[in-house]
């Protein structure tokens, strides 16, 4: 039975869905036993939408565009 | 984010005969996302858009160069990552002490199980300064790892892409994520527990 920190290291790296069927297995039947480490992924995939969110605050006005290309073409 | 889309050689062509509206074409799909992970990296307003400004002045200059092997995006975004890289060590910011690893194995026990669990933090998640939060927990990462996490999880960017951008092996992207999620949790974690 694989541990809950193998799966904990699983969740966080991301890297899950290249790894062999049966680890993929193993930590599906993990998450479906364990509260704690489904809190954890659960709480992995809050924290990735919530980034994702952040991206929004992170934009310009329009003008971006503009003030490169002239920046770029000057003479 | 959409996905990266090769080049083609007439679009290169075009590109370095410095034609108007094929220079447009790329200033117009790329300047924003630039901008926006400039931003994320933590560069304020005017310094991110001098930032972005500084990676088409190389774009422009380095374009006879450039062999249309990458995609014009990974390209884009690699010389934007080598002048971040320069601009910290300009400003001396000193990389954080990384001890997440110490943090992690604090909270299992010998056998592997959790000695101190992950705490409950649905109010975090639910509440409306989470992206204050999140923003706040992004500055304290290791720069390194704070470019992994900001490329994959915040612009969208697929991994391979983000290692040809990073210069880094795919295992090596993969423990600087893994470090970045998990050091997130642990600061949301604190976060948190101040707002119980």
């Amino acid at each position: 039975m694989i541990s809950c920190k193998n799966v904990a290291r699983l969740l966080a790296s991301d890297q899950l869905q290249s790894e062999d069927w049966w680890i993929r297995l193993e930590v599906r039947l993990h998450l479906a036993m364990c509260g704690l480490c489904s809190r954890l992924a659960r709480q992995l995939k809050q924290l990735r939408a919530g980034a994702r969110n952040i991206r929004e605050q992170n934009e310009t006005d329009e003008g971006l565009e503009k003030r490169v290309l002239e920046r770029l073409t000057r003479p | 984010m959409t996905p990266a889309i090769p080049i083609s050689d007439d679009f290169l062509a075009r590109l370095r005969s410095r034609e108007p509206e094929a220079l447009s074409e790329v200033v117009r799909d790329h300047a924003r996302p630039l901008y926006r992970a400039a931003r994320g990296l933590g560069f304020a307003e005017p310094e991110a858009e001098d930032l972005v400004q500084d990676v088409f002045a190389t774009f422009l200059v380095r374009l006879d160069s450039f062999e249309g092997r990458s995609q014009l995006r990974t390209w884009l975004f690699g010389i934007m990552h080598r002048k971040v890289q320069e601009r910290r060590r300009a400003s001396a910011v000193e990389d954080r002490a990384d001890a997440i690893e110490d943090v992690l194995e604090s909270r299992f026990n010998l056998s592997g199980k959790w000695a101190r669990p992950p705490a409950d933090l649905e109010k975090l998640f639910l509440s409306k300064e989470l992206g204050q939060f999140i923003r706040g927990c992004i500055e304290s990462l290791p720069a390194n790892q704070r470019d992994a996490f900001v490329l994959r999880e915040v612009e969208g960017l697929e991994t391979n892409e983000i290692c040809k951008i990073l210069n880094v092996s795919a295992t090596n992207f993969g423990v600087l994520f893994y470090r970045a999620r998990a050091q997130l949790r642990e600061c949301l974690e604190l976060k948190g527990w101040s707002k119980q």
